[in-house]
């Protein structure tokens, strides 16, 4: 059996994890893989600039439709051929959006299971928020195998971040790596090393703030799509390569708050 | 491709259910279900007299919330201490369900040395043969069936929800209970076609061991007949082929087999197993057809809305269900006398002879008047 990678990023709403997750899958998908990223946000927009900016189906959309969901009504091939679904949600306020990921996920295992199986790297991007146990079920029904933690170097992120540790840790889950991307905060690559280390974890990569991507993502695109020449698509293919390549996983310890607290003094 | 379903308002059998008498079928010694207390407490409570433990794990408000693992870990090993089974079932519900509750981490994490089976069901299927098929499922995983028996439960589940749905409670939105004909009248219409020298057919097509007690109406007008003097007239048929289904499916057809043959009933025709009963219709329509089409009327118990119309329209029918809600189906399906065995299927539970039906005792009263 190959080696196939499925992870999940996890981190503080806001903090980059969906531009991140659909660069890392263009730029790995560029490099000859075969890549799906299944959006789990009850948003939907986790695969928009794979699609140059354009709404897909959600698997919930057509549950909700009562239609017989087959794999080419939610499966859509975006830049460099990633394979993008979003398992959708309710409206905002109504219904139940955790009992939502756990039905699509379902859902998408019996109408793709082969297309899921071929697959050399699969991204779940999952809400910034793991309010209730619907969130983690891609973790917990065993389709992940790897998770990482996004973060930058100010306090609030951290904090999410050693919470999500504590929530891993809690579910036997091992943490693959901290992602740091960043929001030009002071010493910032300097304080995330050393929560890693902290934690028991590895900085996998430093992603500077380049207004490029936020430009890239306004017209609909990925950066690896509109600026493949720029340093930062660079740092992309780099994160993508280390992601694949990585091979080591250890369950996170956590920092307690005062300590955390004078990390980022 | 959008699925076009009706959607029935009338309560129903339940999914949750469907999974914890599966469990029963397969054997298993306890089953534990997830959820609230009081969640599908009625047939929980029927279960334990037919012999198998069922515990809940109970969740209130606060696991709604915060989950319920724990409750299972600790209810898991619990169970195990007081019961030394040699299996155990743990059952879903709508709560622990909807909140994602993974019973499997429960049951790595409790490490029993005994099989389980893992049924991640709630009540939410509008089919609830969904329950049946989910808990097949995880003994097929649990290696508890084998593949051959899984396909065979799955094809016949497949028909009994077609059946339920063309003919049965399933098949229109809203169907009123009813308590069907007066079983007196129907009792006095039934003797006065023996006496009359009428050729019958008694036909028993029940689901599992609902036969305990649709036996005894076989029972009954084979006893009234011989009293009358005229039994040559009556051809038995039953689904209790004694090879076919889950164990203890083929230990009830060996039960009323041998209780029947105490009583000197002879079975002309079997019909299939007790778990076929949404498949022999075709085997009763084609032995009419070859032998037997020259009967006046025929007793049929138990879900005779199963058996095709066609070749049986001639005859005077009289069934007997248990369903109430199946009363108008048969009805309109062209069966003249339509009974029903209220409370049946409580009073079939914990048992291993043929029980009394109430139409099996008023024929026997007013025989004993004739």
């Amino acid at each position: 059996m190959k080696n196939q990678k499925i992870i999940a990023i996890y981190g503080k709403g806001g903090i980059g994890k969906s531009s991140t997750a659909s660069n890392i899958a263009a730029a790995c998908a560029e490099a000859g893989n075969k890549v799906m990223i299944i959006g789990c946000d009850p948003k939907s927009d986790s695969s928009i600039t794979l699609l140059r900016g354009v709404r897909i189906p959600t698997i919930l959309d057509l549950l909700r439709e009562d239609m017989d969901v087959k794999e080419k009504n939610v499966v859509f091939e975006g830049y460099a051929g990633v394979k993008c679904v979003e398992t959708g949600g309710p409206e905002p306020g109504i219904g139940c959006a955790g009992r939502g990921i756990i039905v699509a996920i379902q859902k998408l295992k019996s109408i793709s299971g082969d297309l899921l199986k071929e697959q050399d790297l699969i991204i779940y991007d999952v809400p910034g928020d793991i309010v209730c146990g619907g969130f983690v079920a891609p973790v917990r029904k065993g389709f992940v195998n790897e998770a990482y933690i996004m973060t930058s170097g100010e306090y609030m992120p951290l904090y999410a971040a050693n919470n999500i540790c504590k929530g891993l840790s809690k579910i036997g889950m091992p943490l693959s790596g901290i992602i740091c991307n960043s929001r030009n905060a002071s010493r910032e690559e300097e304080i995330v090393a050393k929560f890693a280390e902290e934690i028991c974890s590895q900085l996998m990569t430093f992603i500077p703030k380049k207004s490029i991507v936020q430009d890239c993502e306004r017209e609909g695109y990925s950066v690896m799509e509109k600026a493949p020449n720029s340093d930062i698509a660079e740092i992309y293919r780099k994160l993508g390569k280390a992601i694949l390549e990585n091979e080591k996983k250890n369950t996170s310890n956590s920092l307690s708050d005062k300590r955390l607290r004078e990390l980022t003094k | 491709m959008t699925r076009k379903e009706i959607v029935i308002i009338h309560p129903r059998p339940s999914s949750i259910v469907a999974a914890l008498y599966t469990l029963r079928d397969l054997n298993v010694d306890v089953a534990i279900m997830h959820g609230p207390p009081g969640c599908s407490f009625k047939h929980a409570r029927l279960l334990e007299e037919d012999g198998i433990h069922v515990v809940t794990t109970g969740l209130e408000e606060n696991s709604f919330v915060f989950g319920g693992h724990d409750r299972l870990v600790k209810l898991i090993k619990k169970s195990i201490e007081l019961f030394n089974p040699k299996v155990i079932g743990v059952v879903g519900t709508c709560a622990s369900m909807i909140i994602g509750e993974e019973m499997h981490e429960a049951v790595l994490e409790a490490n029993p040395d005994i099989p389980v089976i893992e049924v991640e069901v709630h009540a939410g299927y509008p089919d609830n043969t969904k329950g049946v098929l989910y808990a097949l499922k995880s003994a097929l995983d649990a290696k508890i069936i084998d593949h051959k028996e899984f396909e065979r439960q799955e094809y016949l589940l497949a028909k009994a929800t077609d059946i339920e749905k063309r003919f049965g409670a399933a098949s229109r939105e809203y169907l009123a209970p009813s308590r069907g004909d007066i079983k007196y009248k129907v009792a006095k219409r039934v003797i006065q076609l023996i006496k009359e020298g009428k050729k019958g057919l008694i036909i028993m097509n029940a689901k599992k061991e609902t036969g305990y007690m649709f036996a005894d109406i076989t029972l009954a007008v084979n006893e009234v007949a011989a009293t009358l003097g005229i039994q040559k007239n009556l051809i038995n048929m039953a689904n209790i082929d004694t090879m076919l289904g889950l164990p203890r499916v083929r230990q009830h057809a060996e039960y009323i087999m041998r209780d029947l043959k105490a009583h000197g009933i002879e079975v002309h025709e079997i019909i299939g197993g007790m778990d076929e009963y949404p498949i022999t219709g075709e085997k009763v329509s084609e032995l009419v057809k070859d032998k037997y089409d020259d009967y006046d009327f025929a007793v049929i118990t138990g879900v005779p809305h199963a058996i095709p119309m066609e070749n049986i329209k001639h005859m005077e029918l009289i069934s007997i269900t248990n369903g109430p809600r199946q009363v108008l189906p048969l009805k309109e399906m062209g069966h003249e006398h339509v009974l029903v065995e209220i409370d049946l299927h409580p009073k079939t539970l914990g048992v291993s002879k043929i029980v009394e039906s109430e139409f099996g005792a008023t024929l026997r009263e007013i025989a004993k008047e004739a």
